[in-house]
């Protein structure tokens, strides 16, 4: 059986490649169950599907001749977030009576919670990895991580102050140090990681896609700006009086067609974000793949820009189906329900049509959501795997198992604060 | 004794052996290529792993040392599977396992459900009352900036506020003269700020400021029927219904938002249930600010009945449909409940025509 045909080429071919087994439509059947379940759990499955979702995507990912294995259980999940909840609870506690302070503190309680909460996102984010790396059996040797959390999440939340400060132009640079901390400190037994792509490499591959973006809107803001006599629309401001922009527009007459142009700049760079960004993901997706390193062991990735949109198609021409036949089956269905409840009691109908539009919107959420992760997370991970070639795996087979399993607190601070990360 | 072929990580190293594998009747034998035992393992302590569909993984359960077999023929996988208790090939006892879970998943949400309806109410109810008076009132300044902003729909900054310019100076006199009778009555002091909104409509907040919407001026015929609204809505503020309503979103959103996590689209779901759960129970709190505020009406010497006419004549004029939320119970079953508990007798206006009319132009430049 698939044995035999399998491991048909020659070993020495094997090594080099890494493959993806599982079949798209055993995803589907799991996505399509676990978001059922989530449903009528009000999320509370959600430990129970990721787990799930990790052993699928690790035993089915065979790198080298050999497949990865996910060893975490969702109850090591659930007692994470647990212990997460009951640490944010009293911090929440903390900033909402912070916020009723008039105060100095009551005015900067929302800045200094939103820095908190960014630096425990990215703390979360670290130790989340931990966990998962800790989780990961590779020939019967498991991955760790080392390094400080704390100064991870410094690092990052200063790094993404840099991304915005920039308008994107440090991503490279924040993305290739964050992730030489991560691989820094990441080891497979006693095979230490590295990363090896620089911020330089992504940058010039990258910048083309920033200037179609960010370039018609810096522009179309530089040419509004001067269109604009600002001394006068200041003075019309601070008269203040009902219909403020009509009056801005009588004293500083350029003032709609820059409305106008900054608004098409905008959309404009709305639109060309949405349509690159698969071709953004494809080239960082790339970049990222060639700069791991475990040891001697090199991994180069020849993913195709193409295979990634057309995962993006697969996900949009799928959300359309389910578009299309959620409204005429939703629709339909609002319909009755009106109908019978207005005929109790006319309150009673718009009970029952609120609570099924509320309905409607959770199994919508959660079948996008499910399509997304099936059409493109998978895909995205299967195509990562199949377009790398791997040198100097010799070094895999002398490794030294190392290190013992991390906790779970930080994947549950991960869950209690809504950040995921790899 | 059947044997068979596997692949064996020992744990130690990530070398990668080609074995043969003995079963005894109680135990597995790990053998080299030259027949060597490597290891020994009991069928009671194997552990079945997560492998690819066409790959049988074992591994001891419990073991730091995380050695590893792997049967890739299926045969002998079935041959280990039929010996080995913990072997689940089929999934039947990761199935019952799992709908274990689901059962226990689904009574949590069950008594969640329950607790958010009824616990979070009820606490919320008992502990309003023991928020100090101090902590209130900074509560109610600590959303008012908030408020404001929410209330400025039409971006209107400083001109929000009526009753600054010297023609409104005899109606915000006339105003303060009718809040003085009623908070004389009340003996609770009120901020009261008359804003430019065009829903004939009034709000209190926490610690006993109220806004009370231009439209309202408008819409009355009496100034018995702004000074019911303002009565009703110092029922809130005795109430302390703002305070309760706070404290009951705060739980709901700790309650639904922390524990239960933002599964796709949940934040969403928590909004929209925090508000169904709100408006069915503030339908009790408006009777009772109703009732408070027909009582209060009474005392001060004016029209009990003036909370029931204004009602009737706002909800009158609403579209069908606009009720979505049912914040306001029913305006016939209201005025009904306040003529039950209206004292006979009309009372004495609270405002004479002259102060009546200085109060209809606030807000009119």
């Amino acid at each position: 059986m698939l044995d035999q045909t399998e491991t048909s080429p020659p070993r020495r071919a094997l090594r080099e490649t890494a493959r993806f087994h599982g079949s798209t439509a055993d995803y589907w059947r799991l996505m399509i169950r676990g978001a059922l379940l989530l449903m009528v759990t009000l999320g509370l499955y959600r430990f129970w599907l990721a787990t799930d979702m990790r052993r699928f995507l690790w035993s089915n990912t065979e790198i080298g001749g050999e497949t990865l294995e996910y060893i975490g259980t969702p109850i090591e999940l659930l007692l994470g977030f647990l212990i997460a909840v009951a640490l944010l609870v009293p911090v929440y506690g903390g900033f909402f009576v912070a916020a009723l302070d008039l105060g100095v503190l009551g005015q900067i309680s929302g800045v200094l919670a939103f820095l908190l909460l960014a630096v425990l996102g990215h703390f979360a984010i670290y130790r989340a990895r931990r966990y998962r790396l800790s989780r990961t059996v590779y020939r019967g040797i498991r991955f760790r991580q080392t390094g400080s959390a704390w100064r991870y999440a410094v690092c990052a939340v200063f790094w993404w102050g840099m991304i915005i400060a920039s308008l994107g132009l440090a991503y490279p640079w924040a993305q290739a140090r964050l992730e030489r901390f991560k691989m820094d400190n990441t080891f497979y037994g006693d095979l230490p990681g590295q990363f090896d792509a620089t911020g330089w490499s992504l940058f010039i591959r990258g910048l083309p896609l920033w200037i179609l973006v960010v370039g018609p809107f810096l522009a179309g803001l530089i040419v509004a700006v001067g269109w604009v006599d600002w001394a006068a629309a200041a003075a019309v401001t601070r008269q203040g009086g009902g219909d403020i922009l009509g009056q801005i527009e009588g004293a500083s007459p350029g003032f709609g067609a820059a409305v106008v142009i900054v608004t098409l700049a905008a959309v404009w760079a709305v639109l060309a974000a949405a349509f690159l960004y698969p071709a953004f993901q494809a080239l960082t997706l790339r970049w990222w793949l060639g700069g791991l390193r475990l040891g001697t062991v090199a991994a180069a990735s020849q993913l195709r820009t193409r295979q990634v949109y057309r995962a993006y198609a697969r996900f949009l021409w799928y959300s359309v189906l389910f578009t299309l036949a959620a409204s005429v089956l939703g629709g339909l269905a609002l319909l009755v329900i009106g109908l019978l409840g207005s005929a109790v009691d006319t309150a009673l109908g718009e009970i029952l049509v609120t609570v099924f539009l509320l309905g409607a919107y959770v199994i919508a959420a959660l079948a996008y959501s499910t399509i997304y992760q099936v059409t493109v997370r998978l895909a995205l991970w299967r195509l990562g795997l199949e377009s790398l070639t791997l040198s100097g795996t010799a070094a895999l087979d002398r490794v030294k198992a190392v290190g013992r399993p991390s906790s779970s607190f930080g994947e549950g601070l991960a869950n209690a604060l809504r950040v995921d990360g790899w | 004794m059947t044997t068979g072929a596997g692949i064996y990580f020992d744990g130690e190293t990530s070398a990668r052996r080609e074995v043969a594998v003995a079963l005894a009747p109680e135990t597995l034998v790990i053998m080299d290529a030259r027949g060597d035992e490597l290891a020994e393992w009991a069928y009671a302590d194997i552990e079945h792993l997560p492998a690819p569909a066409h790959v049988l993984r074992l591994g001891l359960r419990g073991e730091p040392v995380l050695a590893r077999l792997e049967i890739h023929d299926p045969a002998f996988a079935s041959a280990i599977d039929d010996r080995a208790l913990t072997v689940d090939r089929s999934g039947a006892t990761d199935r019952r396992a799992r709908t274990r879970v689901i059962l226990w998943s689904l009574a949590a949400t069950l008594s969640l459900v329950l607790a958010a309806v009824f616990v979070v109410p009820e606490l919320a109810a008992r502990l309003a009352p023991l928020v100090p008076a101090g902590v209130e009132s900074r509560l109610g300044e600590a959303v008012d900036a908030q408020v404001r902003t929410m209330l400025d729909n039409r971006n209107l900054g400083d001109r929000l506020v009526c009753g600054t310019q010297a023609a409104e100076r005899p109606g915000q006199a006339a105003l303060e003269t009718m809040v003085a009778k009623l908070t004389r009555a009340a003996a609770l002091p009120v901020k009261l700020t008359v804003i430019r909104r065009e829903e004939a409509n009034a709000i209190a907040l926490p610690g006993g400021r109220i806004y009370v919407f231009q439209g309202l001026l408008a819409k009355a015929e009496s100034a018995d029927e702004i000074a019911a609204v303002i009565a009703h809505e110092i029922g809130h503020v005795a109430h302390r219904d703002g305070t309760r309503a706070m404290l009951q979103a705060a739980g709901l959103s700790l309650m639904f938002g922390m524990l239960l996590g933002d599964f796709v689209g949940g934040g969403a779901v928590v909004i929209a249930a925090k508000a169904l759960i709100q408006s069915s129970y503030s339908r009790e709190v408006e009777l009772a600010a109703d009732a408070y505020g027909t009582r209060l009406m009474a005392q001060a010497g004016g029209d009990a009945r003036a909370l029931a006419s204004i009602l009737n004549r706002i909800e009158g004029e609403r579209k069908p449909g606009a009720r979505i939320w049912l914040d306001h119970p029913d305006a016939q079953a209201r005025a009904r409940a306040i003529h039950a508990i209206a004292p006979p007798g009309a009372g004495v206006p609270l405002l004479d025509a002259e102060q009546w009319a200085a109060l209809r132009r606030i807000c009119t430049d």
